[in-house]
């Protein structure tokens, strides 16, 4: 084998490594930067819709990326960590086979640093796939706290919390937005028409919750999610974890020490020539 | 008696003479103050903690995580107990007084629940490597392990590694909200400045709970 062709295939092989690493890359989450990535949960909400099996597909794979099998209605998946792009959450019937017609399905763009919450949502005979962009901050030293209504038994609900009215006659299968509420733990009361439930739940300051109302099957229940959390108060500024024992030393200033050096040199001229001038000058006396 | 131009002659030469023998000693001892950046040496082993691996937080999971006790990161021979952080008076970061031991800020999530725990710990002492020396060696993929009080073991990932300028550290970044378990190592690097006898720098280690 020449030497050429000898080069064209190491550069050959060099490009197919540089891309089978490219790929791997594109393939795990958890090795992009912390600012690439973004995050999403899965959530069955619709009453009276039976168990599904959801797929969430990266969007040009048909290999799904999760699938979270026989999700009943309540249940909310934890987030899950993903690159930034475009995402295809499916529903199918729990047990339907992974190549067969989702009964549901709908896209999402996921933007780096950004969470959401994609839920089955309505009655089943309206059930639709909704795309819920959740927050990821909270004012100072509050609480941040939304409802879903997703009780199909009462059709509109009114929620109160930390003495405040968080949801009005919110009807069914309805989200509010988010309220800064004072942090505590408080007695959150879901009211409908016939049915009221009271359940004590803590707002942690710095943290950011969803408050889903459901049926238990026949009375009102509330259940928490916590969205978000973060630390309770942040500190100030940076953090200083160094005393310089293992840093690099330039030394003392070396400009001064050359200065006086000089100048001791200039003295030592001067001296020798005065020297020289005082001996010429006793010769001639003499 | 010897003309006068004489003795000031004798009185220049010994003064430059002395000049020059304090400038070569000045001299001499600031180029002894000089020292090169301490080498980063090989990592001592430090083995993966055993233990039950604490579970990823769902959205429903009532957030008890128990308190981290210890730290283990294998992959830059980190072994350590974990102190207790708080703020100081002046409303930052707590650093431990030990520059052998890191600390867990009690502000902040603990490891394994929903947020980001926040886990400092001193590059060096005045003499030499402190524990969180070789954090700036840590690379997307590896592991760092928490031990808490239960004896489960919170199983992290790192993502990023990032140094930032002190005057530009991200706060919302570091201690925000996190949407699920994460864990931040803070230390110093970059350049020491010894006129405030700190460093220019922080290193931030970004990591995310793996089941």
């Amino acid at each position: 084998m020449s030497f050429s062709a000898k080069a064209v295939r190491l550069a050959k092989l060099a490009a197919a490594a540089g891309l089978a690493a490219g790929s791997l890359m594109l393939a795990a989450p958890a090795a992009s930067a912390s600012g690439g990535v973004g995050w999403l949960r899965l959530a069955h909400l619709s009453p009276n819709t039976p168990a599904v099996d959801v797929y969430l597909y990266s969007f040009g794979n048909p290999s799904a990326q999760i699938v979270l099998h026989h999700v009943s209605y309540g249940t909310v998946s934890g987030f899950e960590q993903v690159p930034a792009g475009e995402y295809t959450v499916a529903m199918r019937a729990a047990g339907a086979a992974a190549s067969s017609k989702p009964v549901l399905s709908t896209s999402i763009d996921v933007i780096a640093g950004h969470a959401y919450t994609v839920a089955g949502m309505g009655p089943y005979s309206g059930l639709r796939l909704q795309v819920i962009p959740d927050r990821l901050t909270t004012p100072k030293g509050k609480a941040l706290v939304r409802v879903i209504q997703a009780s199909l038994q009462e059709q509109k609900v009114t929620v109160t919390a930390a003495g405040k009215t968080i949801a009005d006659k919110l009807p069914f299968s309805d989200v509010t937005a988010f309220q800064a509420v004072s942090p505590g733990t408080w007695a959150v009361h879901a009211a409908g028409a016939t049915e009221s439930t009271t359940a004590d739940i803590t707002l942690a300051v710095g943290t950011i919750h969803t408050i889903v109302v459901l049926d238990d099957p026949s009375r009102l229940a509330l259940d928490d999610l916590t969205d978000a959390a973060g630390s309770k108060v942040l500190p100030a500024g940076a953090a200083q974890t160094g005393f310089g024992g293992t840093a690099p030393r330039p030394g003392g200033p070396l400009l001064p020490w050359v200065a006086i050096g000089s100048a001791g040199l200039l003295l030592i001229a001067g001296g020798a020539t005065r020297l020289r001038r005082a001996r010429v000058l006793a010769i001639r006396a003499r | 008696m010897a003309p006068p131009s004489r003795v000031i002659a004798a009185v220049l030469l010994l003064c430059g003479l002395l000049a020059l023998s304090v400038a070569a000693c000045g001299f001499a001892i600031a180029r002894g103050d000089a020292r090169p950046a301490t080498p980063l040496g090989k990592p001592s082993f430090a083995p993966v903690p055993p233990g039950k691996r604490a579970p990823v937080p769902s959205a429903t999971a009532i957030q008890a995580a128990p308190m981290p006790v210890s730290l283990v990161i294998p992959a830059i021979g980190i072994s350590t107990s974990l102190i207790q952080l708080g703020l100081t008076a002046s409303g930052q970061l707590q650093v431990p007084a030990s520059t052998a031991v890191a600390g867990w800020y009690t502000g902040s999530p603990r490891p394994g629940a929903t947020g980001a725990a926040v886990i400092a710990g001193h590059i060096d002492s005045y003499q030499g490597p402190g524990v969180f020396f070789r954090l700036r060696l840590m690379r997307p993929g590896q592991r760092v392990y928490v031990r808490r009080a239960d004896g489960s073991v919170a199983v992290f990932q790192v993502t990023a590694v990032h140094t930032y300028l002190k005057s530009q550290f991200p706060t919302d970044g570091v201690y925000g909200a996190t949407p699920n378990s994460q864990l931040r190592l803070i230390t110093c690097g970059g350049t020491f400045d010894p006129a405030t006898g700190h460093y220019l720098s922080n290193v931030i280690v970004y990591a995310t709970l793996v089941g």
